[in-house]
């Protein structure tokens, strides 16, 4: 039932609720000094540079595109793990079906050589 | 209880709808995107509101969790994040008709959703709900039973179609010749750009001692860029500004 | 918990099916494995195997009528002459590809899997019942033809068609998608036709009431919104506009498969949709699916005549085709769907054909293809041009030739169907597309060459278009061949 999810509703009202203190609180009892050293981006000491959004290979959006695929196929996965017992011989048949598929796919990434990074 | 329900589907509506809006309004299409994950997360919500507690999860998992990064990948890889905030808004010329077909559609969809009474539920759902059996359709039990039995058909041409996109994906994007490109790191990166401006501000002095028109040279800093095959430089997107 | 039974799943009905599938992906695995790069004809060469194998595969399901996976998918002599134009389809796509994808320096193994994932896909959209199905089989076909058309990957005009084509694709899927929960919103099952007692569907439905047109508001307007993706799909007018875009910078193998293939499996399933699930409401769909035929044949046509690029006339005249192929699917009749498929197998043959010359024209970096360039090919290469007669011919709808019989076949059947205005229409819009056709003839047998063109003919390729020719000259002059095979198709169709 729907009074299930009623602890993720309280987390997420205590959440906004911390949010917004810490925020109010801070403005309203901070000092407000700010120095160019202070208002700064933090980067583990190194010196920040240019913009955070630059152009980045084609690579990454590959690796991205790969993971969404695979992703997906776990999704799927979780309802069968739920009720496998249940399923049996015909479910492991159709889930086989599905993941042989998939495996093809993969070994064929893997040979193609998309996994690697260099 | 339902003036809660009711009053927790106001605030999800409004999450989506306006998140939906600033994605379209936001000047920077950075900012779209993050606008459009905000999005993407109101409708896992309202997919919980609707008891598919498995299809939240999903929708959190692979849109909120994965998609969003893809559409910030493929951004990121075009010169639309190099003039971020540089850009206007993204009127074209005819938005006028673009809003006049939405509109016109918009109408004719929700028109016909809200004064019909002709919404009908399958006779089996509602035996489901009043046996108190699973939690409907979208119950991840009760969907991995589908898969197996009334769906199977639907499940493996889904496992083909991931198939049929995973090769588009290397065939599209993935460069054979790339592989032996290094990417550079942020460090080496930088060390080229400063070279490059070392090497360009030589050649401004150069130019202005009056040494003739000597043509510039192209501005590729090293072997390990130039190596593109033809006609693909730009999509490389390793360029050094 | 009860326990659900199993749904008996008919694997004869998904033979076909599963052969160019499994096939499919055997073949991507062998090609990355086992072929070496710049031979990869050589999974060309399996690929066709592969369709050859499903077709015969097929072959003995000839007559039966019968449906698995809960009635989702089935089987009857419509689907299996469609299963057969597909695999004829796709096969000769890889013949005249063969030589194509080397020459043009795009060769990759990918091309033949990804040809086979798409005749999947449109063999899953002639046999299924199921709007559901349906999407996924759209989608799958889709995906395949988005990834094809930017197959020709430096080049930028084929990166351009595929971003046209995906973001124009995706929208209508869009459509379908919500087209699909308005139908289900109403009727509460995307079914389209029970296949066993009991079981619900969308004529099942539509047949146990009497409704005015009010009561089945959300019904229309979902199925609306399927017709506009199927427009998109198939390049109907209001729908069109990314055609020849797409169709010209797409590399020319991927153009000739898409513009038979896609059309010919999207407006199967629209005929399965009409016919067999909305016969009821067609007082409702016949006056706008007629208006859409009467635009789509004018203005494909019309834009046709002002081409001066052939690749890009046959792309508008794909579009003015696609109206004639609507007409055998709006007139829920046998002689309606007999003349569907017999003009489907006339066109696909014909255009096939006709852009296969288009590839003998095409040398790498610049293609020859505007009417100059078919000046004089007579005299250069006369199988070439006598071959290009032919097609423009059947395209005119010419005799003797297939493409005259369908026409004749499919006017038959809207006048049948009491359109006698839209078969005017077609008559009329014939005769406009005759200037163009006959245009390019002229050309080629009658004016000395303007250009140094040097067509050049591999083995796959002429047998491609060899193929091709002897099929629109064989149907045209024996059309009872097939006749009789389409004759027998309908019976399955209408029941």
């Amino acid at each position: 039932m729907l009074t299930d999810f009623l602890p993720i509703l309280v987390l997420f009202l205590v959440a906004a609720f911390i949010a917004v203190f810490v925020i109010v609180v801070s403005s309203l009892l901070g000092p407000r000094k700010s120095t160019a050293r202070k208002l700064a981006p933090y980067e583990s000491g190194m010196e920040p540079i240019g913009p955070a959004i630059t152009r980045i290979p084609v690579k990454f959006y590959v690796v991205a595109m790969l993971f969404i695929v695979f992703d997906i196929e776990v999704v799927f996965f979780f309802p069968y793990a739920l009720v496998f017992r249940e399923l049996g011989v015909p479910g492991l048949i159709g889930f086989g079906v599905f993941f042989l598929v998939l495996i093809a796919g993969f070994i064929y990434e893997w040979k193609k050589g998309a996994l690697k990074w260099e | 209880m339902t003036i809660v329900i009711q009053i927790i589907f106001a605030l999800i509506a409004m999450l989506i709808l306006g998140s939906a809006l600033m994605m379209v309004l936001a000047k920077n299409v950075i900012h779209s995107a993050l606008w459009l994950i905000a999005s993407f997360f109101g409708v896992g919500a309202l997919y919980l509101l609707l008891q598919a507690e498995f299809l939240a999860v999903v929708q959190v998992l692979v849109y909120v969790g994965a998609i969003s990064i893809l559409i910030l990948f493929a951004i990121m890889l075009t010169r639309a994040a190099d003039l971020a905030g540089e850009t206007g808004r993204q009127w074209n010329n005819r938005w006028w008709l673009s809003l006049a077909v939405a509109g016109l559609l918009f109408g004719a969809l929700i028109v016909p959703t809200v004064i019909g009474e002709t919404w009908n539920v399958a006779p089996t759902e509602v035996a489901g709900a009043a046996a108190g059996q699973a939690t409907g359709i979208a119950g991840a039990a009760e969907l991995g039973r589908g898969f197996v039995y009334e769906y199977l058909l639907q499940f493996q041409v889904i496992g083909v179609l991931l198939l049929v996109a995973l090769i588009g994906a290397i065939v599209i994007a993935y460069d054979e010749t790339a592989r032996r490109r290094r990417v550079l790191t942020l460090a080496e990166e930088l060390e080229l750009k400063k070279r490059q401006e070392a090497r360009e501000a030589k050649e401004a002095k150069q130019s202005r001692k009056g040494k003739g028109e000597k043509p510039l040279p192209a501005p590729v800093p090293t072997d390990t860029l130039s190596k593109g095959n033809e006609g693909n430089e730009g999509n490389e997107g390793l360029v050094v500004r | 918990m009860e326990q659900i039974q199993i749904p008996p799943v008919d694997l004869a009905v998904v033979a076909p099916l599963i052969t160019v599938v499994g096939w499919a992906i055997v073949l991507l695995l062998v090609d990355v494995f086992f072929v070496p790069a710049g031979q990869k004809r050589i999974t060309g060469y399996l690929g066709i195997a592969g369709l050859v194998m499903a077709g015969a595969v097929a072959a003995p399901l000839w007559g039966s009528d019968s449906s698995t996976f809960g009635g989702m998918l089935v089987l009857d002599n419509f689907a299996l002459a469609l299963t057969w134009i597909f695999l004829l389809i796709g096969a000769i796509s890889m013949v005249i590809a063969l030589d194509y994808l080397p020459r043009q320096g795009i060769e990759q193994g990918e091309f033949y899997p990804l040809i086979m994932f798409a005749v999947s896909a449109m063999m899953l959209l002639g046999q299924s019942a199921n709007l559901i199905v349906m999407f996924l089989g759209i989608e799958l076909l889709s995906i395949t033809l988005y990834i094809l058309t930017g197959f020709a990957y430096p080049r930028l005009s084929s990166e351009e068609a595929a971003m046209k084509y995906l973001l124009l694709g995706a929208f209508a899927a869009g459509f379908f998608v919500y087209g699909i929960a308005l139908i289900y919103g109403q009727t509460g099952t995307v079914q389209l036709f029970s296949t066993a007692p009991g079981q619900e569907s969308l004529a099942e439905y539509l047949g146990r009431q009497t409704f005015a047109a009010v009561d089945l508001t959300l019904l229309l307007v979902g199925s609306g919104l399927v017709l506009v993706a199927f427009g998109f799909k198939v390049a109907l007018v209001p729908f069109h506009m990314w055609t020849p875009d797409v169709y010209e910078g797409a590399p020319t193998p991927v153009t000739a498969f898409m513009s038979v293939g896609t059309k010919g499996a999207a407006l199967a399933a629209l005929l399965r949709l009409l016919d067999m699930a909305l016969p009821s409401l067609q007082p409702i769909w016949l006056p706008v699916l007629a208006t859409l035929a009467a635009v789509t044949m004018l203005l494909g046509n019309l834009g046709a005549i002002a081409q001066s690029n052939v690749k890009r006339m046959l792309a508008y005249s794909s579009i003015g085709h696609a109206g004639y192929l609507l007409l055998g699917v709006m007139t829920v009749s046998e002689r309606g769907v007999q003349g569907f498929l017999f003009y489907l197998l006339a066109y696909s043959l014909t255009n096939l054909g006709a852009f296969a010359v288009l590839i003998a024209l095409e040398q790498r970096g610049e293609a020859a293809w505007s009417l100059d360039d078919f000046a004089g090919l007579w005299q250069r290469q006369p199988f070439l041009a006598l071959a290009m007669a032919v097609f423009m011919l059947s395209l005119a709808g010419v005799p003797p030739t297939a493409g005259f019989v369908g026409k004749f076949y499919v006017f038959m059947a809207a006048w049948e169907g009491g359109l006698g205005w839209l078969a005017l229409v077609g008559m009329l819009t014939s005769a406009i597309a005759a200037f163009f056709y006959l245009r390019v003839i002229a050309r080629m047998f009658m004016q000395e060459p303007v250009r140094d063109v040097q067509p050049q003919l591999f083995r796959g390729l002429t047998l491609g278009i060899s193929i091709a020719a002897a099929g629109t000259l064989i149907f045209g002059i024996l059309p009872t061949l097939l006749i009789n095979v389409v004759q027998q198709t309908a019976l399955a169709v209408g029941r």
